[in-house]
């Protein structure tokens, strides 16, 4: 670059005299390390500058003086007194903008509490009031499978084709009374226990099926929503229960018979 | 005013920075005056031009630890100082006077006028009165009135490269008067 050309572009006046803008001043620091020339030119018109204004100063009031240093009078490092932090109209609005700070800041965290405690209280609320809806729908889902269930047995149960196997109880039983519901077409059987009595622990009843006087295993009778879906068994001739151990037997003990009842075949 | 030296500019400097009253006595001493001429030059106002000078003394003592030494003389940073307060005094002067902008604009282009008064007859403006009429305006308006070349331009209604093409001539002459 052209040293002499810039230091004759004015630009060096410009910057010392505070009317560059910020690029050029920037591009002058910069020259000014590179070319000794350049700093010595900015330097010689600083010094011309600074004679100048003192060579043509004007002598301000000497009570200016006394302000300024009646202003700073407690600022000086020379004067040995303790140290005294002035109460400064500035360190007084920075001392009223810490305590509003605080204030402001106690009234925020009263509030965040507050507000905190009732967005809990509302939100168990909204929990609680979630979770009975929850069960109550389980509830009604469950009803309704029940109601779906009785609706299939009693399309069952007035079915034609389905063969009604009553089975009263037994001597010594007479209070138990079940039913059989044997599908002619599909020899699907179904039990209806209308009264039986509960079964004690580890005890379980099973359903055989006589078929030309052999018992045959027809079904573990568990907990059923209206009638229990059992074995398919295309021919018997009837149909006894009896109380076995949990899981069933191979073979029945008859003195544990409970309810018996031939097939009549309409 | 000739001024006896007693310290160097680095002494002076660090001094000022470790909060020094004889070193702040002595910069006042020594450059007040010549301050207070420039800001003279720029409010035209004695009153406003003490206030000003109590301003830029305390702006110096407060903002003594900002002054870098390789961006400039000590001197060149106190004149920006009172440069820039007194045309931020001279602004608010006008604002507080209800003058629309326009208004001041033209007021303060003809105070810069042939018809001058005893503000051109001090400090720094007597010097710039040496230049020729047409670069001692661009002077004038940017320096003592800190209008951009820009405004300046519009003010004065001649196109922006000829007010930079003699801005810069007037400065180079400038310098060539105190140097």
């Amino acid at each position: 670059m052209d040293v002499k050309e810039y230091i004759e572009s004015g630009v060096i006046e410009s910057y010392v005299l505070g009317l560059a803008n910020i690029q050029e001043a920037a591009e002058l620091q910069q020259l000014c390390k590179q070319y000794p020339e350049i700093q010595q030119a900015v330097t010689a018109f600083e010094n011309s500058l600074e004679k100048t204004s003192v060579n043509n100063s004007l002598t301000p009031p000497s009570f200016v003086k006394e302000n300024i240093f009646a202003a700073l009078k407690d600022e000086f490092t020379e004067e040995k007194q303790a140290t005294v932090i002035p109460f400064t109209p500035k360190r007084n609005w920075l001392q009223y903008t810490v305590a509003a700070s605080v204030i402001l800041l106690v009234i925020s965290a009263g509030l965040n509490v507050y507000y905190f405690n009732k967005f809990n209280e509302a939100n168990n609320n909204y929990l609680a009031i979630l979770n009975e809806k929850i069960s109550l729908n389980a509830k009604v889902e469950g009803t309704q499978a029940k109601m779906l269930d009785l609706y299939n047995s009693m399309q069952l149960m007035s079915d034609p084709s389905v063969v009604k196997v009553a089975m009263p109880g037994v001597k010594g039983r007479e209070n138990n009374y079940t039913t059989v519901f044997w599908d002619s077409k599909t020899k699907d059987v179904y039990l209806l226990a209308n009264k039986l009595s509960a079964a004690p622990a580890g005890k379980q009843y099973q359903l055989w099926a006589l078929v030309d006087g052999k018992p045959v295993d027809a079904g573990l009778i568990a907990d059923c929503n209206g009638l229990c879906h059992l074995k398919n068994i295309p021919k018997a001739q009837a149909f006894a229960i009896t109380l076995e151990n949990e899981g069933g037997s191979p073979s029945p003990h008859i003195d544990q018979m409970f309810v018996l009842g031939a097939v009549k075949l309409g | 005013m000739q001024v006896v030296k007693k310290y160097t500019e680095p002494e002076l400097v660090q001094l000022l920075k470790q909060r020094s009253q004889n070193a702040y006595s002595y910069l006042y001493d020594n450059y007040s005056g010549a301050l207070y001429a420039v800001i003279v030059n720029v409010v035209a106002d004695n009153e406003l031009a003490n206030d000003v000078l109590q301003e830029v003394f305390i702006k110096i003592w407060k903002q003594i630890e900002t002054y870098d030494e390789s961006k400039g003389k000590l001197f060149t940073w106190m004149l920006n100082i009172a440069r820039n307060a007194s045309i931020d005094t001279l602004r608010s002067k006008s604002f507080n006077n209800n003058r629309q902008n326009k208004e001041l604009t033209e007021n303060d282009y003809s105070a810069a006028g042939v018809e001058q008064t005893v503000v051109d007859k001090i400090g720094l403006r007597k010097i710039v009165h040496q230049l020729k009429e047409e670069y001692r305006v661009l002077i004038e308006l940017s320096y003592f009135q800190g209008f951009t070349q820009d405004e300046i331009s519009r003010m004065i209604d001649v196109p922006l490269g000829t007010v930079k093409t003699r801005m810069r001539t007037a400065l180079i002459q400038l310098r060539q008067i105190i140097s």
